[in-house]
């Protein structure tokens, strides 16, 4: 007949589409199940011994879990609670508060904000947490004006305390919020508001009465992620908590394993203990997102009326801008100001300036390596992430085979798993395994990978959601294959988020430490370990000198990001 | 030979979203598939395509069985050569027009001069030919609905699918591009199924409309027949405008609530009550009576009145009831009136 070959003709290939499929869908389901489930369940084991992982003796023991009811752990978990909760809240108010502001106000600089907060989000907390030491420590800025420049010797200001890192959190937790309520503020239906306007309500109670309760699930959804990365989180606590004895879940963990007395079941008991907090959290999250879903605000994005500041335009400004320089320039300040100085010292015009810092860790081969590594992790790493959620969230999006509700699940738990406690769980894991891959940069991957990998299914999975069914029918229909339809129709469609999921992975894989920070090896150090050693030796100069070059390649790549994607959709 | 469907079955679960529809559409012809969503029409068109696998029963493209779960017959979508149009479109965003149409014939390897010559064709057809290298965000709603349907017929499928393609365009356009549909597929010779829930479009375009209903086939029948003689009151009610009276059988003659014998064409229906369905132009309204063979004549009263310009449309109350009917006349909102039937346009309908 036409023009078309007749299909009848032709034997069906060798390879057939549906079996390329198919392997390719079990070949993602296992390494998903691996990636996943073998740190889980090498702690579960773990806790469960009575011995270090990869030693011969040891027995089947309960004892680890009677252990998490003894005073000391008891009072680490309510630590970490009300430091979660407190700084949680904290964050949601000024976040929600900032987010008004700048899209429901005559706020003259919306747009400037909103690049300052997005630099803020990425800036990393362990050297947020490190320059507000140098500042507010002991032997630290503040003290040294308060002594030598107001002569207050009886004032000690101490910023190793609970209050340290609730502070330290909320600088960095803000953008957080900040981010995600302000989709919710700018897409919500405009006429809610004009409606109760209309009804006869002042700006002040629209805002009260309407405005708030709408964004309510938002606010609530936020809350808890907040909850989650403030009590999950590890530099912080570590650099402000061990040296003021506040001792929170994560870095409970970390003591156990790398000082004595060193006890492995306890910190997998402990682990576990953390993993089912945060587990617990977000399903809740979930839930919340789902209830809000239903009642969610669409509809066209009207612009309302801004409310007047008037008066307290002032106000507005300086809490904006203030969250600003506490949260983003005065530490880069301090960072700098100590990159250059040869011995530390408060006072400016005593400084001893030297390049001497930037000088050695051009010409040390260690943080050569330990930048080298770095890319490696990221660049690597980011890509096989990126590679597997897309994958992922083919099968659970789109083919939906048998069991794919199943790796849709298994693809969300490392959401609720610390990245300290994957540490701990391929810490366990590979001291069983054949493989030599402890000490590698492999483990370092994996570690990360896992720990990522729901952000780059939710990235993709998010777009591809979004993609008419009907693209990928009217290809087969056309004649494609299902895996010719996936490569000509639904690669290219979902390529803008995939080119965002790879980086966002890769600045996350820049700045994290919490899941490197157990495996580790001397010559496997990536950026952000090199910069807590320094820290930690008190070597405060170099510390700072290598923040300065991190933040640089960050702010960089940031800049490569807009330059090239593009706000606007491609098509 | 068409389009062959026997007992074709498809459910989700418990839910049974086709059941049991059989029907025959020949080379060249047009029909379509009428009915409220949820009906199964949209199903169906996707079990033909492939895009659905049926639970049962069988589908033959062209005299070849490309569907039937008991012999375990399936052929998948892209080996089955059909062209369909999509509700939305999809005409792909990351493509030129040209590189959408070719992509049927590319995808199955033709060769490069054979593929921009049947290009220009099936553009032509659409009168697109001149706007082949634009993207799809630089197209109109309406010329996105062009490129979807050359794509649908470049290189001779064997049948046309079209899921409700129009229901996107604005009601001018949507005139416009029935009759260029109708046109195009009378050209190409090949048997169209057509789905949409619109009436008029089913009713102007199609050779047959099938009827469907909560699975199952209601009618099938050319649009004169579905309009004119619809065999049940599901029918008859979502071809076009219609008023029901209840009737009462006493003897051989059928009677209205208030006692008046109306005049039938004595349809075979045995039971006792019935329904008689008259369409709103079919109702003749005057102001006094006048005795005429083969018309029944009942008094009514006007309730409302909607002007519409070229007639207004009158709800009447007539024994207890409510008939709807178009007059070109005025008649004031209350006002006493004579309603007239002829025989022929009363149908009588299972109770």
């Amino acid at each position: 007949m036409g023009v078309v070959p007749d299909m009848q003709a032709q034997g069906r290939p060798l390879w057939s589409s549906d079996l390329v499929l198919s392997l390719l869908y079990k070949a993602t389901f296992l390494v998903v199940l691996l990636l996943v489930f073998m740190p889980l369940s090498a702690l579960i084991y773990g806790s469960l011994r009575t011995t270090a992982p990869g030693q011969p003796v040891g027995e089947w023991t309960l004892v680890n879990y009677a252990n998490l009811t003894s005073s000391g752990v008891l009072t680490t978990i309510w630590t970490t609670l009300w430091i979660g909760l407190a700084a949680s809240a904290l964050c949601v108010i000024i976040g929600t508060a900032l987010a008004l502001i700048v899209h429901r106000t005559d706020f003259r600089w919306p747009r400037t904000l909103t690049v300052l907060i997005g630099l803020a989000f990425y800036f990393p907390s362990f050297i947020v947490a490190m320059a507000w030491i140098i500042i507010g420590a002991p032997g630290g800025i503040i003290n040294a004006i308060l002594r030598d420049g107001l002569g207050l010797e009886w004032i000690e200001f101490d910023i190793y305390n609970p209050w340290g890192i609730i502070y330290i959190t909320i600088l960095h937790q803000v953008p957080f919020v900040y981010l995600t309520i302000r989709g919710p503020i700018i897409h919500m239906d405009a006429t809610y508001e004009e409606a109760a306007r209309t009804a006869g309500a002042t700006p002040a109670k629209v805002m009260r009465r309407i405005t708030l309760p709408l964004l309510g699930y938002s606010i609530a959804s936020s809350f808890i992620l907040v909850f989650v990365l403030s009590i999950e989180q590890f530099a912080v606590p570590a650099l402000i908590g061990i040296p003021g004895q506040v001792t929170m879940l994560a870095t409970q963990l970390y003591l156990l394993v790398r000082f004595s007395p060193v006890d492995y079941g306890l910190a997998a008991a402990i682990g576990l203990a953390l993993s089912a907090i945060t587990g617990a959290a977000i399903w809740a999250q979930r839930r919340i997102t789902q209830a809000g879903r239903l009642t969610t605000v669409t509809g066209k994005a009207g612009r309302v009326t801004p409310i007047k500041l008037g008066k307290w335009r002032w106000a507005a400004n300086f809490f904006c801008f203030g969250f600003i320089a506490l949260a983003l320039l005065l530490p880069m300040a301090i960072l700098l100001y100590t990159s250059v100085l040869r011995w530390f010292t408060a006072n400016p015009f005593n400084g001893i300036y030297t390049w001497r810092n930037y000088i050695f860790m051009w010409e040390s081969a260690s943080t050569w390596s330990s930048f080298w590594n770095t890319l490696l992790v990221s660049g690597i790493g980011a890509a096989i992430g990126v590679a597997l959620g897309l994958l992922c969230s083919y099968f659970t999006v789109r083919l939906k085979p048998a069991g794919h509700s199943v790796l849709d699940f298994i693809t969300v738990l490392p959401f609720g798993v610390p990245g300290i406690v994957i540490g701990l769980g391929l810490l366990w894991a590979y001291a069983y395994l054949p493989i030599p891959l402890y000490g590698t940069l492999a483990v370092i991957i994996i570690a990360f990978v896992t720990r990522f990998l729901p952000y780059a299914v939710e990235t993709v999975g998010g777009q591809m959601v979004q993609i008419d069914r009907s693209l990928e029918e009217a290809a087969w229909v056309a004649g494609a294959t299902r895996l010719s339809a996936a490569r000509r129709i639904m690669l290219p469609l979902v390529a803008p988020s995939v080119q965002g999921a790879y980086f966002l992975l890769f600045m996350a894989f820049f700045r994290e430490i919490s899941a490197a920070i157990l495996l580790y090896a001397a010559d496997t150090k990536i950026i952000s370990v090199s910069i807590w050693a320094f820290f930690e030796q008190a070597n405060w100069g170099q510390a700072s000198a290598l923040s300065v070059a991190a933040t640089l390649i960050i702010f960089m790549s940031l800049l490569v990001i807009g330059w090239l994607v593009p706000a606007g959709r491609r098509f | 030979m068409g389009i062959s469907i026997a007992n074709l079955v498809r459910h989700y679960g418990a839910v049974r979203a086709i059941d049991g529809v059989s029907f025959d559409i020949a080379d060249g012809e047009f029909v379509s598939l009428l009915g409220p969503s949820g009906c199964g029409k949209t199903t169906t068109l996707r079990c033909i395509a492939g895009l659905e696998d049926p639970t049962a029963g069988s589908i033959a493209l062209d005299g070849r069985i490309v569907s039937a779960p008991a012999q375990g017959v399936l052929v998948p979508t892209h080996e089955r050569q059909v062209g369909m149009v999509f509700q939305s479109y999809a005409v792909w965003p990351h493509m030129t027009v040209r590189e959408n149409v070719a992509f049927p014939l590319t995808i199955r390897g033709a060769d490069k001069a054979r593929i921009e010559q049947e290009v220009q064709k099936a553009l032509g057809r659409v009168s697109m030919g001149h706007l082949a290298d634009r993207h799809p965000s630089q197209l109109s709603g309406g010329q996105q609905q062009r490129v979807a349907l050359a794509r649908a017929i470049v290189g001779n499928p064997r049948v046309l699918l079209f899921d409700e393609p129009l229901s996107n365009l604005d009601a001018k356009l949507r005139e416009e591009m029935r009759g260029e549909i109708r046109q195009l597929q009378r050209r190409l010779g090949i048997a169209a199924v057509y789905v949409t829930h619109d009436r008029e479009e089913a009713l102007s375009m199609s050779d047959r409309v099938i009827v469907m209903n909560d699975g199952e086939i209601a009618q099938i029948g050319s649009p004169r027949e579905l309009y004119h003689r619809p065999i049940n009151r599901f029918v008859a009610d979502f071809v076009g405008k219609v008023s029901f009276l209840q009737l009462q059988r006493r003897g051989d003659a059928w009677l209205i609530a208030d006692g008046t014998t109306i005049l039938t064409r004595g349809e075979g229906i045995e039971s006792s009550t019935a329904l008689a369905a008259i369409r709103p132009e079919n109702i003749h309204l005057f102001h006094s009576m006048e005795t005429q063979e083969g018309k029944t004549q009942l008094r009514g009263r006007i309730s409302q009145a909607h002007y519409l310009g070229p007639y207004t449309e009158y709800h009447l109350e007539v024994a207890g009831e409510t008939l709807r009917c178009y007059a070109q006349e005025d008649f004031r909102i209350g006002s006493e009136v004579i309603v007239t039937i002829v025989q022929d346009h009363l149908v009588i309908l299972p109770d």
